[in-house]
């Protein structure tokens, strides 16, 4: 194996990127021997939630319902939560493992410097979508293979954005609030508590997620706005009466309420600073279950302390778990949870069934399903890119 | 006024069967001289100034006072309606029209319809009027009528997003966050898709077929009982199944919205039985009315997890006590009275309250829907 890790290490780093003749070395890489592989997955961890759903494959104790198929196979199979420091359980398994599972609800962030470690790593699968806690640019240049499941927590997340972008217009949480205080005061609630009906929303990305989210807004009745590197068909367009946006900084100022639904990428990162925060509209609303490093932290809080940000909801954060002193647990009129929108048990079903897939075609030999990868043959999937 | 009142004496020898239109026609055909209208709304005390368009606390007024005051009119505008002393007794023997709101009831009960000699008009400025007690309206040849429509696009939004914040376990999370926790395990392992699982709607009127259109993207299984089954191409373009007996439905739902009025038909509807007939782990949302429930039943079957999520933003009574069990019993997602009184809705109901006086004042009729007790009967739903 070492043998050829080093040879496709060495291939890639001369030919670069563009490397057709450097394919046959990842196609070694992936059609694993039928020997035994090391398999390791890092999941969070349920303590006392795990017995209580039997349909709970997404934890360490579930393991994702994998780990009998896995282990009569002949193949081990390590699981844990344990994933920070240099003394945490995972690091004891990067030296020798051949796959590793991640999943973006407790990621394990996959450095360089891990990468550099894992001798006989040859498959990055995350549980779920969303890979950039994987330098993907050191996994690439590493001849590794990156893959996630694709379209496993797509509905699930459309219909978790949908959930919050009512929670903030209708403006939930003051109410309930009220309620477990003690209190009644309905003019404390209704002096700015909206119907969706009629506002303007901009989704930031119309991708898979973006596309369900403007087709569950629909019947709501209001001017649908998008921006995208593409245009979404004309049958859909017409479908979900969304408007094209070709200029993200002009529809910005227009929308009541700004989702986004881009990956993390290096043109994403720090997308909403200060100043593009700035130009939204005063009391607009925002629902990030995309990823948290897209925004400016600092200056989303200040945003939201000043009441330029009239609300804020999403259950993605930078760095997660998030540490107990981020300032958007106490911002005001935030409306956050962990990160748990793709994470459902339906979510994790499918997930979980994904994975397997994988797994099974990667012993076999097989390619995995195309728009699964993340990094191939030395190439980012091109919305990393 | 004492002859108009004389009819009304007339009416209530005959019982409800209004066979002389003639004197209610005449009670709701205001002379021109000055009315005393009264409404009763909730405060906004801090609020009031925060929103120009906060119509509908006592300090907005519907935004119609200086239109009524300069037709010559009186208004009294308060929220203080509750005991003896109270404001609005005060105002209950020469009142004209008593303008309430859903969102802070004020309770008109017979003793009051009693002591109201001048009174002809309820205007409920919103939806439901069984704060009214409508068989004593009738009989004291009242019109009651509310402003049909108004929050219905408000109220199905808020039953949608009740039932997302339910299905999707979204308030353990929000605790987390703001106790400083973080563990995805104990949201996630009963956090479920809305997709795929059994919606039923009990009652599909306006709002409840408002609410199965919205739900319609989600790709659910779509059950609805109600008196009326919907026309076929609406029960075509929203793929909602009729479910004639609701005792049949029940057990089906993985989710129960209740859309019905309150009415001596539906007070006390989802008692003990029909509850523990509900499949384990049901999610229920009512923006209906609390009545409709057993208020202790509901809390106990959220404390034995039969319920496994309770939503809704109406309480019996209102305001809610302090310590009502609804705002102690696990597992719930509840709020004070709001889903109609949006911004939005209540400029909806503000308009539409404006346009009834109109009408009043000049002796017209009101949009048909719009009656719930016209001349010595009640309203279809409320029969």
């Amino acid at each position: 194996m070492a043998m050829l890790r080093a040879a496709a290490k060495k291939a890639m780093a001369v030919v670069g990127t563009g490397a057709p003749q450097a394919a046959s070395a990842f196609s070694r890489t992936l059609h694993a021997s039928p020997d035994s592989k090391k398999i390791v997955g890092v999941f969070y961890k349920a303590n006392e939630y795990a017995s209580l759903n039997p349909k709970f494959v997404g934890c360490v104790e579930g393991s994702l319902g994998i780990r009998d198929w896995l282990e009569s196979k002949g193949h081990q199979y390590i699981v844990t939560d344990d994933k920070e420091g240099p003394n945490c359980e995972l690091e004891k398994h990067i030296h020798d493992m051949h796959v590793l599972i991640t999943t973006p609800f407790h990621p394990a962030y996959v450095t360089a410097e891990r990468i550099k470690k894992a001798k006989n790593l040859q498959l990055l699968l995350t549980a779920g979508i969303g890979s950039d806690h994987i330098d993907l640019k050191a996994a690439a240049d590493a001849g590794l293979t990156v893959a996630e499941i694709t379209g496993s927590n797509v509905v699930s997340v459309a219909e978790d954005e949908l959930m919050r972008i009512l929670i903030l217009v209708r403006n939930f949480l003051p109410g309930y609030h009220q309620v477990i205080k003690g209190d009644w005061n309905v003019a404390g609630i209704a002096y700015r508590a909206y119907d969706l009906e009629g506002k303007t929303i901009g989704t930031v990305g119309a991708g898979r997620i973006g596309k369900l989210l403007l087709q569950r807004l629909k019947p709501f009745n209001c001017n649908l706005l998008y921006h995208d590197r593409l245009k979404i068909s004309p049958e859909l367009e017409k479908e979900t009466g969304a408007k094209f946006e070709e200029d993200l900084d002009a529809m910005l100022p227009k929308c009541d309420v700004v989702v986004i639904n881009m990956p993390l990428t290096e043109k994403t990162r720090g997308l909403f600073d200060k100043e593009r925060i700035g130009k939204l509209k005063k009391g607009v609303l925002i629902v990030n279950n995309a990823r948290a490093a897209i925004m400016d932290t600092q200056a989303v809080a200040d945003a939201c302390s000043s009441g330029h940000i009239a609300g804020y909801s999403g259950d993605v954060w930078n760095p997660q778990p998030a540490p107990r002193d981020h300032p958007w647990r106490y911002m005001p009129n935030h409306a956050m949870t962990p990160h748990i929108s793709g994470t459902t048990i339906d979510g994790q079903l499918r997930y979980a069934a994904g994975v397997k897939d994988m797994l099974d075609k990667y012993f076999k030999g097989e390619e995995f399903p195309a728009q699964n990868y993340i990094v191939k043959e030395g190439k980012l999937a091109s919305q990393y890119q």
